[in-house]
């Protein structure tokens, strides 16, 4: 008895537990006519606030779509409902591809959308392309990922702007716009070269905005001189090194490729233990309100390239669309979206979109949909106002803009405000006090 | 190249060997009684975070005061732990050592994310902006606090095993079992409370490692843990010397190799340093045959 005790007890513990972990990861019931649709998102793992992000605003969108009657699929002359399937890929390129893999041969999903990190799209991406699965990528922005040629990626659309996109948007920011603020507040010469460091992430979305950076100072001849250019592992939260070696080289600003949780500690290590005060310049991933909180006073007057905000609502056509979003994502899951959430709730309504068109759960009849799809843009701006898929890669141009975190004394953190371009800009770029040229 | 950027990045490696060492200590204090691998140590330096993060949020006192709350707490679960989920399978065979501590980390990493939500958390030092000039080197007081305080308590820990009665019955068990039992020690209670002070040292680690402007969330466990594995396989399974001489090595080679080869490097040095001195010394630095 006292030996099988602890065994018991252990066993229940253990139940018990599962039990719970399980209640959290509910989905929704299936019905006999439905369309199945696989949500890949990092629900665990370094990366799962943001795959909660993706699956909360997945289900938000499937919810509305289902309040309406469903999707009307013309081969069975009614509206049937989306059920949302989660494929929890850990954050790692081994879950992706169980997850993928179970979402496909043993859940059956007509569609996949979501996707995060560029080395895990790419680890599942031949599963998909076997099975010929229409899969709407909302993240991997690596031109790796929607650039390859050693598989059929035809069943898979990005509505996501590529590295690239997003690269060209920063660098001829910081070129252009910051480079000339410096020289003028510090009396520097007019043609004085930016000095910029580049931190990037070891992986596929890493260096394909390492390489676009330099792609882009060539070819618009921006007076940029890349001053150091450190790599570190994805994951990483220790920064202390890396930020010392850049520091000797004097930059003027900083470039960092980098996700959320890792863009915290750098920003935090770099301003508080290596007494690097520069600009830090960082892409869309970090517009997240996780990481204003997260970064505090340490991230002020950063500048973010992005595409959407719960802050930062740029004027136009999509501002009350963002608004309604994000109100209501707020009352259904009480937080506000990122910019990953904000993709994948569009994803799920092209995906219904291109099923209406299709008329049918054909894959192919679906992928041929998805190929020639035109809806009016949602709560991102896209170019030309309407989402469409290019005939090359299938991928989707987003209007992107440039904000700096400013604090916001009423909340007591920083909080994004556009800077550039002109015809969105809500204040001017500001270079703070404590901001510390290397050109000094 | 600059002397005083080497000394700062030296600095930045005795700081990660500081908690390197904490949490292998405990890891192989733990292997040495029991000799038990818990692949499951790291979460209970995440824990540690986050049990101290809930006392600064309650008290809004100093947290490297409250590590003294938090270590205390762990070491009751530790216990607790031991107890319910090791001491069953206690010599029944390594696989299910291992199946429990690998059935653990995903139980912890759960039950934590289902409790605190599995957002990004950091701990805000009230040192924030206190740095301390050395010459050349610039060094922020938490820094300075955290090798203090990791020396503090391995001096504590090395009191308690040298001078106390139940510290030598702790070393006695690790280094004989069987005849630590013929003697009349109660060998049992020597693995609880080992596997107590083992996690107690995890969560010291996990609390200075978070005071020290890091962000964490329930799945930062599983990476330190695998680096304590390598540092005491490094420094001798069983040794204590051993986590502490590995813990200080693993952190200086992996800022080096940041700041020579690169970030990318970082772990792949390291583990080329465990290989080349498993090639000379294959029980490790301070390891016995036998392990």
């Amino acid at each position: 008895m006292s030996r099988r005790f602890p065994i018991i007890i252990a066993i229940i513990a253990i139940v018990i537990a599962c039990a719970i972990a399980c209640a959290g990861c509910s989905e929704q019931q299936p019905t006999t006519e439905e369309i199945r649709v696989g949500v890949v998102a990092s629900m665990t793992g370094p990366a799962s606030s943001t795959g909660k992000d993706i699956w909360q605003s997945a289900v938000l969108a499937a919810e509305e779509i289902n309040a309406d009657g469903g999707v009307y699929i013309a081969d069975l002359d009614k509206k049937i409902p989306i059920r949302l399937i989660q494929g929890d890929d850990e954050s790692t390129r081994e879950g992706g591809q169980k997850a993928v893999s179970k979402l496909i041969t043993l859940d059956n999903v007509d569609m996949l959308v979501g996707g995060f990190s560029s080395a895990v799209v790419m680890a599942h991406q031949s599963i998909v392309a076997d099975y010929k699965v229409p899969y709407i990528i909302s993240g991997a922005s690596s031109t790796a990922v929607s650039h390859r040629d050693d598989i059929d990626t035809s069943y898979m659309f990005y509505l996501r702007p590529s590295a690239d996109d997003s690269s060209i948007v920063t660098t001829l920011f910081a070129g252009n716009v910051l480079r000339p603020a410096i020289n003028e507040k510090f009396g520097f010469p007019d043609d004085q070269p930016l000095r910029l460091a580049i931190i990037y992430q070891d992986s596929p979305y890493g260096k394909g905005h390492q390489s676009a950076i330099h792609a882009t100072i060539e070819e618009y001849a921006l007076k940029i001189t890349v001053v150091s250019e450190e790599s570190f592992k994805m994951g990483e939260s220790d920064f202390r090194t890396i930020l010392t070696a850049v520091k000797a080289t004097k930059p003027d600003a900083v470039y960092a490729v980098t996700f959320l949780n890792e863009q915290i500690p750098l920003v935090q290590q770099a301003r508080r233990d290596v007494g690097l005060d520069t600009i830090f310049l960082t892409i869309e991933p970090n517009d997240d309100p996780d990481y204003y909180s997260g970064v505090g006073t340490y991230g002020e007057f950063s500048m973010l390239e992005s595409r959407f905000s719960p802050y930062a609502v740029p004027n136009g056509p999509t501002a009350s669309a963002v608004t309604n979003f994000v109100t209501t994502f707020d009352t259904r899951w009480n937080g506000f979206p990122g910019m990953m959430g904000a993709a994948t709730y569009e994803a799920v309504y092209v995906g219904a979109q291109a099923f209406e068109n299709a008329g049918t759960l054909d894959k192919t009849a679906v992928r041929d949909a998805l190929d020639t799809i035109e809806l009016p843009q949602m709560i991102e701006a896209m170019k030309n106002g309407v989402i469409t898929f290019s005939d090359d890669y299938r991928e989707s141009t987003f209007e992107l803009y440039m904000s700096q975190l400013i604090r916001d004394e009423s909340v007591g953190e920083p909080r994004p405000v556009i800077i550039w371009p002109d015809s969105l800009k809500e204040t001017d770029l500001v270079l703070p006090d404590w901001y510390a040229p290397g050109s000094e | 190249m600059d002397i005083g950027i080497l000394i700062q990045v030296v600095f930045w490696g005795l700081y990660a060997g500081c908690i390197y060492i904490l949490l292998a200590t405990g890891l192989n204090l733990i292997f040495g009684v029991m000799k038990i691998v818990n692949f499951a140590h790291g979460e209970f330096l995440m824990l540690g975070a986050y049990i101290t993060f809930i006392f600064v949020a309650l008290t809004g006192f100093n947290p490297y005061v409250l590590l003294f709350a938090t270590m205390p707490v762990l070491i009751v679960t530790g216990i607790i732990v031991e107890r319910l989920c090791f001491r069953p399978i206690l010599g029944t065979g390594k696989l299910n050592e291992i199946f429990v501590s690998l059935g653990l980390i995903y139980i912890f990493q759960n039950v934590v994310a289902l409790i605190w939500t599995d957002e990004w958390r950091i701990i805000p030092s009230p040192f924030v902006d206190v740095t301390v000039s050395l010459g050349s080197l610039e060094m922020p007081l938490d820094y300075l606090i955290i090798i203090f305080l990791t020396i503090a308590i391995l001096s504590g820990l090395y009191v308690f095993l040298r001078k106390t009665h139940l510290g030598k019955a702790i070393r006695a068990t690790s280094q004989n079992r069987k005849g630590a039992m013929l003697m009349g020690i109660n060998v049992e209670r020597m693995d609880m409370i080992s596997f107590g002070i083992g996690t107690g040292l995890a969560a010291g680690a996990g609390t200075l490692w978070a005071v020290s402007g890091q962000v964490f969330n329930p799945y930062i466990g599983s990476i330190p843990a695998i680096k304590a594995f390598a540092i005491v396989i490094l420094g001798g399974l069983g040794s204590i010397p051993g986590a502490i001489i590995g813990g200080l090595l693993y952190g200086i080679v992996e800022n080096m190799a940041t700041f020579t080869l690169g970030g990318a490097w970082k772990d792949a040095i390291s583990f080329v340093l465990l290989i080349i001195v498993l090639i000379f010394r294959p029980t490790g630095l301070f390891g016995e045959e036998g392990e």
